[in-house]
């Protein structure tokens, strides 16, 4: 068989790479926010819904900070930031 | 960006302004390429950079200039519009010069009070410099692929209901039993085929693994992931192939592929986003 590059299902294989492979740079030349990765979190939460990723077991440490954030945010009354 | 919903001429001019003395003070990279030239790569960049080689001895890294805060954005489309040029840029430098080690998404060099990025870059890159070269050398001729193999449990649970005496057995008592017992066998009969299920996959994952193997250089294997309804994952890979053999492992795949009730994703060729770090 033959490999494919460009279906919609090598989307997802190409995003797991870009957004959580690669070489990593000694973290203090570069720039961060506070070390999560806000944009993997809105893509992945539109391609797969939030629930399916934290089945696939990706980015968990992530995740429960996010949450505790988030709950954090909710109890203050703020609008939550991810509409999805 | 936010230029848009700025009004009057004025306010719009000033922040143009701020905005080109800030670009100066990131270096987005894309990966780190195995020549040794500053070339221009044209505006083929995040938002339409102009991406462009810091050279360091036989090696470079591949940038644009952006201002000193990470890519982000509310607009899904945005961001995987921003996915996909990074990935188009990574592509057109493993074109170009044969090898790159990729960087993910959003790393961004940035400037240090007496140090300016493109400093930082040129730094790295000589600090670095032997350990880049080395996994350079790693991944030279070599292309990563995504290999996936799911089953379906229907067809898995029929073939071994059909083999395992053990669960032909249960079954057969089972019909025998009058109503109230019968539950309790049922919970007995699903334990024994998720037990048997579990070893199958388990013993599928070591006979293709093992036959993956020899067509490769070098093997990660992945989380496995919820798949559609009726097809699960129970193998997930990414290989690192040299240019020349992808074709046979491409065979070796069919011939999975080809099994009852298993199927194969077979994606690629990526540059080597697995192959860069650790080992």
């Amino acid at each position: 068989m033959e490999p494919t590059r460009n279906s919609h299902a090598t989307l997802i294989d190409l995003l797991d790479r870009v957004l959580d492979k690669g070489l990593v740079i000694n973290a203090d030349l570069i720039i961060s926010l506070a070390g999560v990765p806000l944009i993997g979190v809105n893509l992945r939460a539109a391609l797969a819904g939030m629930e399916t990723m934290l089945e696939y077991g990706l980015m968990k440490e992530w995740d429960a900070r996010t949450r505790a954030w988030e709950s954090e945010r909710r109890k203050k009354n703020v609008e939550p930031i991810c509409t999805a | 960006m936010g230029l848009e919903t700025q009004q009057g001429g004025k306010t719009q001019v000033t922040l143009v302004t701020e905005a080109l003395l800030v670009e100066e003070k990131g270096r987005y990279v894309y990966c780190v390429a195995g020549a040794g030239e500053g070339v221009s790569l044209g505006k083929i960049g995040i938002e339409g950079g102009g991406v462009y080689t810091i050279p360091c001895k036989d090696i470079c890294a591949v940038v644009h200039n952006c201002p000193p805060q990470p890519y982000q954005s509310d607009n899904q489309e945005v961001v995987k519009g921003w996915v996909m040029t990074h990935q188009r840029v990574v592509d057109t430098a493993w074109e170009r010069w044969g090898v790159v080690l990729p960087l993910s998404f959003d790393t961004i060099i940035r400037e240090e009070a007496a140090k300016s990025a493109e400093r930082n870059v040129k730094d790295w890159l000589e600090q670095e410099y032997e350990e880049l070269k080395r996994r350079i050398d790693k991944v030279k001729g070599k292309a990563e692929y995504s290999v996936q193999v799911f089953w379906e449990p229907e067809i898995i649970v029929r073939s071994l209901t059909f083999i395992s005496p053990e669960i032909r057995r249960l079954d057969e008592e089972i019909k025998s039993k009058p109503k109230g017992l019968g539950y309790m066998y049922r919970q007995k009969l699903e334990n024994l085929i998720k037990h048997q299920m579990e070893a199958e996959a388990d013993e599928c994952f070591k006979n293709f693994y093992s036959r993956i193997r020899k067509y490769t250089d070098d093997v990660r294997v992945e989380k496995t992931r919820k798949a559609e309804p009726d097809l699960q994952m129970i193998m997930n890979l990414s290989c690192l192939v040299y240019r020349d053999r992808y074709a046979e492992l491409g065979e070796e795949l069919e011939k999975i592929n080809r099994m009852r009730g298993f199927v194969v994703r077979f994606t690629g060729p990526w540059p080597p986003y697995s192959f860069v770090e650790g080992a």
